[in-house]
């Protein structure tokens, strides 16, 4: 009896018409896909993208020069120079991030001892000529700038889990 | 020798010594803030209490001395327990400044609160903060920092030998400071920025630079002194960042003088060349090196052709290395002339045959310590060589007696036995005095000395002066820079020498420049080429070619206007020379003024070389950096020149092949010992009247250092003004600050007017090395003086 | 007679059925294998020598660009070679995260082989379907890390942060009408736990479309059956492990024979194959997600009913937190000096292994007691099974080596590390 089903299903490619109902199914079925770029998949408050350099609410940069993030990179993708500013304080005066080299684990926002340096939301960036892929301190910090309300918030929303 | 047990192993030791000595020879490792093997121990920190068996209570390792049977446990559970409690008693008022602390990464009190503290603190208290003090402009203060080890503290009390700082308020209240409001003036007073165990003292021109971890060092040798100090370079991506000492025992122990330490700042001054320059219808070109090669090699072989070899003379700085000295006097013989050298303050050479493979000491460095007296002649050896200075007053410290034969009762951080305090020109009478005194009580006196020091009247001073130095047991005589650079230098040689012979005492010359010794061994010298070969007829001194108006010169690394005695002929006779090449790392204008061609040669980071030092310790390094811009070695720009010259045996690598080749020639040649000295010819009588009393100030002394901003500021760096004691500006009725004109011959100064009390009667210190002292000529010759 | 000699082919490394950049030297007679000869090394990146030269931490991240589609699962026997060294053990908690990553790791891995193995072997449909699936548990992978691959999640000491309490959601566009978005969003109404424990009640049903579309599929049989066999002796010969061994018969599997973290609590069973060639293989994977759903099942309840420490307390290895750090003297030194110079290991050497999807991942590990290893080799299980290659292809068609190397689930990452 079973070899006769068995020969049947062989004839009538039986295995294949279910594949096909199955397929066939989800020709008609709701695309899972999205309207890429109107549409976004949902980002994670951890999102590790484009790095930032954030600022005080009163306008004073936050990041001291400490070299933790320089320190930690595993992919030596961070250079820093620092100096004393005017005012006797400990500053930078290059902050580089060579994000040809970043491979984005985070170690350098994990560091931070002062929230300054942070990976945001953002992926979708580009560079357009050479060279472009060295984010310098006043890039980082006018991506800080832009974006403290929702780097902000995202610090925010992670910050019982660090 | 006694029997001690730490962490289950016995050792034998010496009865007295402390459990932490014992532990740190045999690698055990006690955590320690206070401890430091080259200060007293102070026992208060309490990081380094160990438990001892029997003790009732832990003991500290460093004040602790062994006994026998002693049973010592330095990671047991008590020991951990009373470290980890010290940790968190020393944490508690420590600010949350790492981020910000150029000290972390490297700092004591991070890696022992890792390694033996708690890992979260229990204290929640407000801290303390305490307010930071000025100390000047090399070491950077972060009082609230301050764990209070007072190692800083005892570093000055009992290192340098001026109480620098010390702890004010008790308890909480406890702080380090200045005991007047005042900078540290001090020319060893970096040593406290390696001293301080936390960020509390750091070094003020690398601020905020660099972490430690970032830095790469290579080890090099200080060019700025005879003592050859050890150093560490520390460079990140090809920029000197920060120089540290590199312990050597034998030479500099832990410690590095400020010169040393600081110098670095001069480096990548904005005087620095870049790129070749030529002269050409009175305009300055920048040119590539073929190009500029060219127009020197041309020039000189012109010149040559037209006037012979022999008149071109060649200056090399006391700082080249010794492959530099040995290819330009190659390259200069070859060329047929005898005229090198690199005595660019001597004045007096006239005995020169009679010195022997190099002025410097007969004895090691170390040695110093170990002698019962020491004789100072004409030397602030304090600022010259602080180094020497430091073991002279460890010497003084065990006993021995100091003298000294100045020009300026000078303040040394050790008491002296006796001095003579005279004027420049009394300086050889007084000596021949003092050996005239020493002559007679001899058994057997020499008679043609005797007769030539007849009429010598010897004054109560220098017989009561002569008495004491009877009691020379073992003992040496150094000649400072005064002693070399006084126009009667040979004289001075004489007599220190024959003081030497008769109070059984060693001379040791502490000659200027970190090379003068690789400089005589090199044959960077008119009458001797390398290795100590004399040659038929010597060439000129420094001096000698400037006052002889040669039509070419040869500049290797020196500003004459700064480095050189007769400045203003110096420089009169390269502005009316036809061809002046000038290899220097440096441009200004005053270069620029007489050059026809200036070469970018690199400072001693760039190159690889050789520096012999004192006491004929050769000690090679190679380049740490990158040379900067289109600037390169010295000894390769010379094998060049020397190649383009068509000169045969200049076909060197490296600078190795250089030393090889010349090491092969000179080795176990000894230094410091001057062959029979001859007579001199008359003793002139002393000069009435107020005479010039010069001096390279410390941080003035060439080219390097006078570019190093912070050692300009420093407090200890002298300012060009005309420095006379209180009697004599009485005298002239002049106040501190007045302008006044000094004259010598035809040239003078204005200047103003400062005190210093420790100057001789009719003394006038003018300080060589600036710019607006460079129009006086002679360096101790009579003056006068009016207000301006 | 004219001297006739076999047809060497290049194949590789740009071939889009090379898995990456396999290079492989084939020497045919007509369309029959008589040698295969793959060539390695051309995305070597040193990464053990890189690993050498930094602090333990530091090279985590390294560790999840080996076997790239298997992240968390590198950085894990990483972490444990360390602890190990160290003598510290995770928290519970901790060491159930892991399992449950890991194993989310080995569903993410087989739906990536059984998309690539189904597309080289000519099924398009099954590939957009697995894609679909792994979406899911990358958006898992990004809401613990913030990465959807290169995780960094692990640390020596347990895991970097706890599960997230809320799962981002779908904001509302044009495109959509807001009932539809919130449909969207219905799975991530809760925590990352609820919106995995949704999508492991969906995820069976999937597994079984792709056995509808597969495993009965004439053209899928006639292209596996029988190609490739191993026989259970060979296989251990010749250093199988993982789905490969299991694929020929052999029933080994670290998570059962030397269970590590907390396997060993947890009910599972292990799927073994009979003929060793690569049908059998394919069947063992699938029964493995079936089972890894199962694994992750029982860790979310656990994981529900007991929150706790993620990481060890001990500050000389894993950084304290944030607040502590910034107002606590001790606590920031610790930080900076673990930012910076890393932890010191006491001197020893170690080999930390554990089932990785593509079989026995492991770590050994050489410290001489330093704040970076001395020495670090990494045993990638694709390196073996790559080397038997020639073995299992000789006698074959062409079309079967594409077959046979995409049955071995090969990653040049791990391979060339």
């Amino acid at each position: 009896m079973k070899k006769i089903v068995q020969i049947i299903k062989s004839f009538t490619l039986w295995e294949l018409l279910i594949g096909m109902k199955l397929t066939g199914r989800y020709l008609f079925a709701k695309k899972v896909t999205l309207q890429f770029p109107e549409e976004k998949t949902p980002y994670s408050p951890r999102f590790r993208g484009l790095h930032a350099l954030r600022r005080y609410p009163n306008g004073e940069e936050r990041c001291i020069a400490c070299k933790l993030c320089e320190a930690v990179c595993p992919a030596l993708a961070i250079t820093i120079e620092a100096e004393p500013r005017e005012d006797g304080s400990r500053r930078t005066t290059r902050y580089d991030i060579d994000l040809f080299k970043c491979i984005y684990c985070g170690f350098c926002e994990e560091s931070c001892p002062v929230d300054s340096i942070v990976e945001t939301n953002m992926s979708l960036y580009h560079f357009e000529n050479r060279g472009e892929n060295i984010m310098t301190k006043p890039m980082l910090l006018a991506i800080g700038d832009k974006y403290e309300k929702e780097i902000a918030e995202s610090k925010r929303a992670d910050a019982p889990y660090r | 020798m006694i029997e001690i047990e730490i962490d289950g192993k016995k050792f034998q030791v010496e009865p007295g010594k402390m459990i932490i000595e014992v532990a740190d020879d045999a690698g055990i490792r006690i955590p320690r803030f206070c401890y430091h093997k080259k200060l007293s121990i102070a026992a208060n920190c309490r990081m380094c209490l160990i438990e001892v068996e029997k003790a009732p209570k832990p003991l500290p390792a460093c004040a602790t001395p062994v006994s026998d049977g002693m049973v010592v446990h330095t990671h047991s559970a008590r020991a951990l327990d009373a470290q980890r409690s010290v940790m968190e008693f020393l944490l508690i008022n420590h600010p949350l400044d790492c981020p910000i602390c150029d000290q972390g990464g490297e700092c004591e009190l991070q890696d022992v609160a890792v390694g033996y503290g708690k890992d979260v603190s229990r204290y929640t208290e407000g801290k303390r903060s305490v307010k930071d003090k000025d100390i000047g402009s090399l070491v950077a203060t972060d009082m609230t920092r301050c764990i209070h080890c007072t190692r800083c503290v005892r570093f000055g009390d009992e290192v340098l030998g001026v109480p620098q700082l010390g702890t004010i308020g008790r308890g909480g209240k406890t702080e380090i400071a200045t005991y007047v409001e005042q900078s540290l003036d001090s020319v060893m007073s970096g040593n406290i920025i390696d001293l301080c165990p936390v960020g509390a003292l750091t070094s003020k021109p690398f601020r905020f630079q660099a972490r430690s971890w970032e830095m790469e060092q290579e080890t090099n040798y200080s060019p700025h002194d005879c003592v050859g100090s050890n150093l560490h370079i520390q460079q990140r991506r090809q920029k000197v960042l920060r120089v540290a000492p590199k312990e050597n025992e034998a030479i500099n122990e832990t410690w590095l003088s400020d010169r040393d330490r600081f110098s670095y700042l001069g480096l990548l001054h904005e005087d620095r060349l870049a790129e070749p320059l030529i002269k050409q219808n009175g305009e300055w070109k920048t040119v590539d090196w073929q190009f500029a090669l060219n127009v020197a090699a041309e020039g000189i072989r012109k010149l040559i052709d037209a006037q012979g070899g022999q008149k071109i003379g060649a200056i090399i700085s006391p700082n080249a290395t010794t492959e530099e000295m040995y290819l330009l006097q190659k390259m200069m013989r070859a060329l047929g002339s005898q005229n090198i050298d690199h005595r660019t303050r001597v004045t007096d050479v006239s005995d020169q045959k009679h010195i022997g493979a190099f002025p410097g000491m007969g004895f090691s460095i170390a040695s110093i310590e170990e002698q019962s007296s020491i004789l100072l002649i004409g030397s602030h050896v304090t600022h010259e060589q602080p180094i020497i200075g430091h073991r002279i007053r460890k010497a003084a410290l065990q006993g021995s007696s100091i003298f000294a034969i100045n020009l300026e009762n000078y303040q040394f951080p050790f008491d002296l036995s006796d001095k003579l305090i005279v004027k420049p020109s009394a300086l050889v009478w007084h000596l021949a005095s003092v050996a005239k005194v020493l002559l007679t009580k001899q058994t057997n006196p020499d008679s043609e000395l005797m007769a030539f020091l007849a009429d010598l009247h010897v004054s109560e001073e220098a017989n009561a002066f002569a008495d004491k130095l009877m009691q020379f047991d073992k003992g040496c005589i150094f000649l400072g820079e005064i002693a070399q650079n006084h126009p009667q230098a040979s004289a001075i040689r004489y007599f220190a020498e024959l003081i030497g012979k008769m109070t059984n005492a060693q001379v040791g010359t502490l000659t200027t420049g970190a090379n003068a010794a690789g400089a005589w061994l090199a044959g960077a010298v008119p009458h001797r080429s390398a290795a100590q070969k004399s040659v038929a007829s010597p060439g000129l001194s420094a001096k000698q070619m400037f006052d002889a108006k040669l039509p070419a010169y040869l500049l290797f690394n020196i500003e004459p206007e700064y480095d050189c005695t007769h400045a203003q002929t110096a420089i009169n006779a390269l502005k009316d020379a036809s061809l002046v090449v000038v290899m220097t790392p440096y441009v200004t204008e005053a270069i620029k003024e007489y050059a026809d061609v200036i070469l970018p040669i690199v400072p001693f980071t760039e190159t690889s070389g050789t520096y012999v030092n004192v006491e004929g310790k050769w000690q090679h390094f190679s380049g740490t950096v990158k040379p900067f811009g289109e600037a390169r070695p010295g000894w390769k720009v010379l094998r060049v020149l020397s190649n383009l010259l068509d000169l045969e045996n200049f076909e060197f690598e490296s600078s190795l092949d250089v030393l090889n080749t010349l090491k092969d020639s000179v080795d176990g040649i000894l230094g410091g010992h001057h062959n029979a000295l001859e007579l001199p010819s008359k003793m002139n009588l002393p000069h009435e009247g107020l005479e010039r009393i010069t001096q390279w100030p410390i941080y003035r002394t060439d080219n390097l250092v006078r570019r190093a901003y912070a050692l300009q500021e420093n407090i200890v760096n002298t300012i060009p003004q005309i420095y006379v004691n209180n009697a004599l500006a009485k005298k002239l009725a002049c106040a501190e600050g007045d302008l006044i004109v000094v004259s010598q011959g035809q040239a003078s100064v204005t200047l103003p007017l400062a005190i210093n009390d420790a100057l001789v009667d009719d003394g006038v210190y003018i300080p060589a090395g600036f710019q607006e002292t460079a129009t006086l000529n002679e360096l101790f010759s009579p003056v006068t003086i009016v207000r301006s | 007679m004219p001297d006739l000699k076999n047809l060497t082919l290049n194949f590789g490394p740009q071939h889009p059925a090379a898995h990456g950049v396999l290079r492989l030297i084939l020497e045919m007679n007509g369309e029959v294998i008589e040698r295969a000869d793959p060539h390695v090394g051309l995305l070597h990146r040193g990464t053990e020598k890189l690993a050498e030269t930094k602090p333990f931490n530091q090279s985590i991240g390294y560790m999840d660009r080996l076997d790239y589609v298997s992240m968390m699962c590198n950085e894990h026997a990483y972490v444990m070679a360390i602890e190990k060294l160290l003598g510290i053990t995770p928290p519970i908690r901790a060491q159930y995260i892991r399992v449950m990553f890991d194993e989310i790791t080995r569903i993410l891995n087989h739906l990536l082989w059984l998309g690539a193995h189904g597309l080289d072997i000519g099924a398009m449909t099954v590939f957009l379907y697995a894609f679909r699936e792994r979406e899911d548990l990358l958006d898992c992978y990004e809401a613990v890390s913030g990465a959807r691959m290169h995780a960094t999640y692990y640390r020596p000491g347990g895991v970097y942060r706890d599960l997230p309490n809320a799962m981002p959601q779908y904001a509302t566009s044009k495109w959509r009408s807001e009932k539809e978005t919130r449909k969207m969003n219905e799975s991530r109404e809760g925590s990352l736990l609820d919106f995995l424990e949704d999508f492991i009640s969906r995820f069976p049903g999937k597994v079984d479309e792709y056995e509808t579309l597969l495993t009965d599929n004439r053209i899928w049989k006639q292209r596996t059956v029988g190609i490739g066999v191993v026989s259970p002796e060979r296989a251990l010969a010749l250093g199988f492990t993982g789905p490969m061994l299991r694929g020929s018969g052999v029933a080994w599997d670290l998570r059962k024979k030397q269970p590590y973290e907390v396997y060993d609590k947890l009910d599972f069973d292990i799927p073994i194959g009979v003929n060793g060639d690569c049908y059998d293989r394919y069947l063992v994977r699938m029964e493995e997600m079936r089972q890894s759903n199962q694994i992750i099942k029982q860790c979310i309840s656990w994981l529900r009913a007991n929150p706790g420490e993620v990481l060890l307390a001990d500050h000389k290895v894993t950084p304290p937190s944030r607040e502590h750090m910034k107002d606590d003297m001790e606590s920031l030194i610790h930080h900076f000096k673990l930012y910076t110079e890393g932890y010191s290991v006491p001197a020893g050497e170690v080999y930390s292994a554990v089932e990785h999807p593509k079989g026995e991942f492991g770590i050994y590990l050489v410290s001489d007691g330093a704040n970076k290893p001395y020495r670090l080799k990494i045993r990638a299980p694709g390196f073996s099974h790559l080397a038997s290659l020639d073995e299992m292809s000789r006698g074959h068609m062409l079309a079967d080596v594409v077959a046979i190397l995409s049955s071995q689930d090969i990653v040049f990452g791990e391979i060339d590390r």
